[in-house]
């Protein structure tokens, strides 16, 4: 599983199970072998090997990575093998390999965290912006991509709706790994991870308004990120140090993005 | 029903003076991971050479970062949840040379010990190697095998890296791997048959066994594959290449994807690719878990010969299997009820095993991995969720003491299970933090 939701208005947590081509909603207890309470899995679902997923509780829907280059919108309480209710997917919308999901349902957009590997270290990956109720195949309202953004190998995304914001876990590194090199290493030591943040106005090549990165984060592949703005708190978890890290990042909360210096390297 | 495993961290939070009980002195060639406290880090990394893998980024990259107003920076952790010592997940036994090897995808390591050794109390024994490091190329790390005759042992990355990689026997610390061969994304199970000088290599979202030469390396192709929707092949993990038989023999989960596998006749899945563009969507599934059982020489899209699944098998997570020829006898780590199931190497069906270990007294806590050892009449099991390897007699049943544990951590310790985590989520009702494996 490469994704989680916890849905505090239901106390449900929702996951997604790419090897089984589904969808599980579990109580917000559930513990052991506890069963889910819905399982969403099927033909007409279009969903073939899903990541991400999240839950939109203002307007009561559920976004799914169909595993297929496309979002899947289904009714948050959808259940067994029924169809979306919308689909994003398709060459206009830049859609290719999508690794996070989120939903401002303040502003209606849904944010998409989109993998385009192009070989060795180039990539295309960004942050796809697209307005709530898109259907078919539509560009992006927004992009954020490019050689500023420091974006190679994004993860899951999670949005600030308070603050206007997106975190996004950006791994900045691939599996390369050459035997015959005099120190052969699976993690290029001078691209290690971070965690960024943009602001949700943002388009296009710029960098972001905050990061965690460097030796002392202790981030390597960051690959998810979750946020407690009661707390001041970003959460990440790591892939290569199997790790969980709590950050107090007051500045990402208390002041407007952007405004304060930071040592960002 | 699938089980669904969550690690609620809120429980685990270890502290730094605790990540600090790591002996850098018993960590000779290993590169720590930055969970560690700074002074323990610094001090395997002086003493052992490594990359420093949480280096700055170079001046220039990424453009335009130096100029720009950035809030945030090189923030340290105020908390930091993980495990500083290895979690055992497969097992294989060489019983001439009174070795054992584990697989530890924790801290992307292979361990050996003797055979013999044994915690006499609480305390962690120590092992007589460990690979790891940058140079050995271990990420996410599954089975462990060993070719016993060139004193080689096998390792096959999983979900990141898709290598297989393999050692000399002696090989210790920070070391390139003699061999390395690039396989399917997320293969997790390996078994060598020596009669057939072949490898066999499960992998799990395309439902496919792939079998290489033996000796295999770099982009060598495999020399055929079993998949396709006849094959009945879901989530394959454990696997044995049954070189007296002519079998291979599959412990599936019984997930199947929402897109129909492509027949294994074509060529095999490349690294980095998803799920073929061309078969057709044909919804997800949970099929009940099995072991499957194929002709050695099958390929393609072909149906098993033997399958033993149904109700009364209490299959449920199988993960690594293991064959005693002697006695005709397969074991299963039986992962989701914490138990290894003993069935008879030709059953068929909905047939209930033939023993079972199981219990408190066992000390079998989510176990990853068993091998048989029939030199010495033994079975051993790894338990992924303790910090624990098993001993016992390969005819136990029941609710029965290991003869031995190995501990690799003081009794006690907590035993957090990430693996290769790639989400995070936070439970403001309980003030939980929700990590998916």
């Amino acid at each position: 599983m490469h994704g989680i939701f916890y849905d505090h208005l239901h106390d449900e947590i929702v996951v997604p199970v790419a090897l089984g081509g589904a969808v599980l909603t579990l109580p917000g207890g559930a513990d052991g072998a506890d069963p889910p309470l819905r399982v969403l899995q099927g033909p007409k679902t279009g969903i073939v090997q899903p990541d991400t997923l999240y839950v939109d509780l203002v307007h009561d829907e559920m976004v799914v990575e169909s595993g297929d280059n496309a979002v899947l919108v289904f009714s948050r309480t959808a259940n067994g093998d029924v169809a979306p209710l919308r689909r994003i997917g398709g060459p206009n919308t830049h859609i290719n390999n999508i690794y996070g999901l989120t939903v401002d349902a303040s502003r209606d957009l849904i944010i998409v965290a989109n993998r385009v590997e192009m070989g060795g270290r180039e990539s295309n990956d960004g942050i796809l912006i697209f307005n709530r109720t898109d259907n078919g195949n539509v560009a992006p309202r927004a992009m954020i991509s490019g050689p500023r953004t420091g974006i190679i190998k994004i993860r899951q995304i999670v949005a600030d709706e308070t603050r206007g914001q997106i975190f996004v876990t950006v791994k900045n590194n691939f599996e390369a790994y050459n035997v015959a090199d005099n120190r052969p290493s699976p993690w290029d030591p001078d691209k290690t991870g971070f965690i960024g943040v943009w602001n949700i106005t943002d388009n296009g090549d710029v960098p972001p308004r905050g990061v965690i990165k460097g030796p002392a984060s202790g981030l390597v592949w960051p690959a998810g990120v979750a946020i407690n703005p009661a707390n001041h708190e970003v959460y990440a978890i790591d892939s290569v140090s199997n790790a969980l890290f709590m950050f107090h990042t007051p500045e990402f909360f208390f002041r407007e993005p952007g405004r304060t210096a930071g040592g960002a390297r | 029903m699938r089980r669904l495993v969550f690690s609620i961290a809120v429980l685990l939070l270890l502290s730094f003076a605790d990540r600090d009980k790591v002996d850098p002195t018993a960590t000779e060639g290993y590169c720590p991971t930055p969970a560690m406290s700074e002074a323990t880090l610094l001090a395997i990394e002086a003493e052992n050479g490594c990359l420093d893998m949480a280096a700055a980024a170079p001046d220039g990259w990424p453009p335009s970062w130096d100029t720009a107003t950035i809030a945030g920076g090189d923030v340290p952790p105020s908390r930091v949840v993980s495990d500083p010592y290895p979690s055992l997940h497969s097992v294989v036994v060489d019983p001439d040379r009174n070795r054992v090897f584990f697989s530890d995808p924790n801290r992307h390591a292979l361990w050996s010990y003797d055979r013999l050794a044994a915690s006499k109390g609480r305390e962690a024994v120590q092992p007589l190697t460990s690979i790891r490091g940058p140079a050995t190329g271990m990420m996410f790390i599954a089975a462990v095998t060993i070719d016993a005759a060139a004193q080689e042992i096998y390792t096959v990355d999983n979900d990141i890296g898709d290598r297989m990689m393999v050692f000399p026997y002696d090989a210790n610390g920070n070391v390139k791997p003699k061999r390395v061969l690039e396989v399917p994304h997320q293969a997790w199970g390996l078994s060598i048959s020596h009669e057939r000088n072949e490898v066999a290599v499960s992998v799990e979202a395309p439902r496919e066994i792939v079998v290489y030469r033996k000796g295999a390396q770099g982009t060598e192709q495999p020399l055929r594959t079993i998949r396709g929707p006849k094959t009945g092949l879901g989530d394959p993990h454990g696997v044995f290449l049954d070189g007296t038989n002519q079998e291979i023999i599959v412990a599936n989960h019984g997930n199947q994807g929402g897109r129909q596998p492509a027949p294994g006749d074509r060529p095999a899945r490349q690294r980095g690719s998803r799920v073929a563009e061309e078969e057709p969507i044909v919804g997800g599934r949970f099929d009940e878990p099995s072991i499957a059982v194929f002709a050695a020489d099958a390929t393609g899209d072909v149906p098993p010969i033997r399958r033993i699944q149904g109700r009364k098998t209490g299959l449920n997570w199988p993960m690594a299997i293991d064959v005693d020829l002697a006695r005709n006898e397969i074991a299963v780590a039986n992962d989701g009820d914490s138990s290894i199931r003993i069935f008879r190497r030709t059953d068929s069906g909905d047939v209930a095993p033939l023993r079972v270990l199981k219990g408190p007294l066992t000390g079998i806590t989510g176990p990853m991995g068993v091998a048989f050892d029939r030199k010495n009449g033994e079975l051993w099991v790894a338990n992924y969720g303790d910090h624990t390897a098993l001993v016992f007699s390969n005819t136990a049943s029941g609710n029965v003491a290991p003869k031995r544990i190995i501990r690799n951590a003081p009794a006690g310790s907590p035993t957090v299970g990430f693996g290769n985590p790639g989400a995070v989520a936070y439970d403001s009702k309980r003030d939980e933090i929700l990590v998916p494996n």
